[in-house]
């Protein structure tokens, strides 16, 4: 069942089948977004190598309190959830809107697995006595999954608004779709990397 | 449903029979003006004469004599901010009301408007006069108790730096209330600026736990990224507040 999927896009005018020529998906505002917050988090990040290279054994003893496996699946629940986002985007683009709000429930559901998980792993380390003030490489580690948590929690939010505009509206704006898809991509990403820095580096 | 704005009868041309026409909006351009100036106050105040910013070095690890020499040694510089400060503080509540005013022309319910404005005042004092008056307490007899100046100390450091988070509603406020304006009357991409400075704000919130290393009060990330952030968030502020006074027609009513 096709829907009229209304496109706003900033620059270049439709083409005669109303398929949008622009090369930046969502709009100008929502990349620089996201530039300036992994510029934020880049800020972080090295923080957290600078640290470690001063206290590589600490680091590296610390780091084996985390467990591995969670963190792996962490990251395959993050990836499938953007796969199911870009599947909803690619769906609705094709004006299918009845499958476009299915993959956005399940890119959803994934990303509540996210937090779920997330939470109970940390519920493991806090009650192992790993606490936020235990050493530098648990201050890094609880920082930056906590400020990643918050971008997680808040890109439900609006992956709950993105629902909401495929079933409500008559012509869902697709820009809008694509700007709320574009910061869970960037979700994703940054936790790629938070998983590569605590996880993997040993 | 976004808010109607009306005209006033007079349009652009003022009459005499409008009573609120009027040539160009100075009242604003009056009010705005108490933004930067109070900004450059802050910097004199902070930067300069209590030498707040930058934080000393090591900030929480600081032994006590140096405590007691950074509170006492520089007592008057700090008095004399705080005076300043305490005249000046009024500023920033004007500078809050002018974008205030600017929100309610947003095609949004007041709710969010009204919540910037209570925001502001619920974080103003801890925000920044706080910090200044403590010490100035601590400064205000030299042969205080050493223990109590060092609770001073803590107190107005901390505070300073961790009730940046009182700002963090205020700032998503601002930025749900560019996001949903159909007005345009600021542009997105200062939406997008606010989370940015939103986002530094929680990173400055565990002061409270760490006395050494990037989350400390005096930390990279706590203080330094977070300042760098909000002089540039602000900058901007100013410079598109102005631009949408300018912008705003003449005799226009405000939505009651």
């Amino acid at each position: 069942m096709a829907a009229p999927v209304h496109d706003t896009g900033l620059s270049v005018a439709n083409d005669a089948e109303g398929n949008s020529k622009r090369h930046l998906p969502g709009d100008a505002n929502v990349w620089l977004f996201v530039i300036g917050d992994m510029v934020i988090f880049s800020c972080y990040f090295t923080a957290y190598l600078f640290d470690r290279g001063h206290s590589h054994e600490l680091f590296l003893q610390s780091q084996q309190h985390l467990s591995q496996n969670v963190g792996v699946i962490n990251t395959l629940i993050l990836l499938t959830s953007s796969l199911f986002v870009a599947l909803s985007i690619q769906a609705a683009r094709a004006g299918d809107l009845g499958s476009a709000s299915r993959f956005l429930t399940l890119g959803f559901a994934c990303g509540v697995g996210f937090v779920l998980i997330k939470s109970y792993e940390w519920f493991l380390e806090l009650s192992s006595g790993w606490t936020i003030s235990s050493n530098a490489f648990f201050m890094h580690y609880y920082m930056m999954t906590s400020l990643h948590f918050f971008h997680v929690l808040l890109g439900l939010v609006i992956l709950t608004m993105l629902r909401r505009e495929l079933r409500r509206m008559a012509s869902p704006r697709l820009q809008f779709l694509q700007i709320g898809a574009t910061y869970w991509h960037m979700v994703d990403f940054l936790w790629i990397i938070i998983f590569a820095l605590a996880y993997l580096m040993r | 449903m976004p808010h109607m704005l009306t005209t006033g009868a007079a349009g652009s041309a003022p009459t005499g029979e409008n009573p609120r026409a009027k040539r160009a909006n100075v009242d604003e351009l009056i009010c705005w003006w108490s933004i930067p100036i109070f900004y450059q106050i802050f910097a004199l105040v902070f930067g300069y004469l209590t030498k707040i910013m930058r934080p000393p070095i090591p900030g929480p690890t600081l032994a006590q004599d140096g405590i007691i020499a950074f509170t006492l040694g520089n007592a008057t510089h700090m008095q004399v901010g705080t005076v300043l400060l305490g005249i000046f503080l009024g500023f920033a509540s004007m500078g809050t009301g002018v974008i205030v005013v600017q929100m309610r022309r947003m095609s949004i319910s007041s709710v969010l408007p009204y919540g910037y404005l209570a925001c502001g005042a619920a974080a103003a004092l801890p925000g920044c006069y706080f910090c200044a008056l403590l010490f100035s307490v601590a400064a205000f007899r030299p042969d205080r108790d050493p223990h109590l100046i060092a609770l001073l100390y803590d107190a107005g450091f901390a505070g300073f730096i961790g009730c940046l988070g009182c700002f963090a509603t205020q700032y998503v406020v601002f930025a749900v209330a560019i996001f949903l304006d159909r007005n345009r009357i600021f542009p997105k991409w200062l939406g997008y600026m606010t989370i940015w400075n939103f986002v530094t704000e929680l990173v400055a919130a565990p002061v409270w736990i760490f006395k050494r290393g990037p989350y400390a009060w005096n930390g990279l990330l706590s203080f330094y990224l977070g300042v760098v952030i909000f002089v540039v968030w602000i900058v901007c502020v100013i410079i598109y507040l102005k631009k949408a006074i300018s912008n705003q027609p003449l005799g226009e009513v405000e939505p009651a």
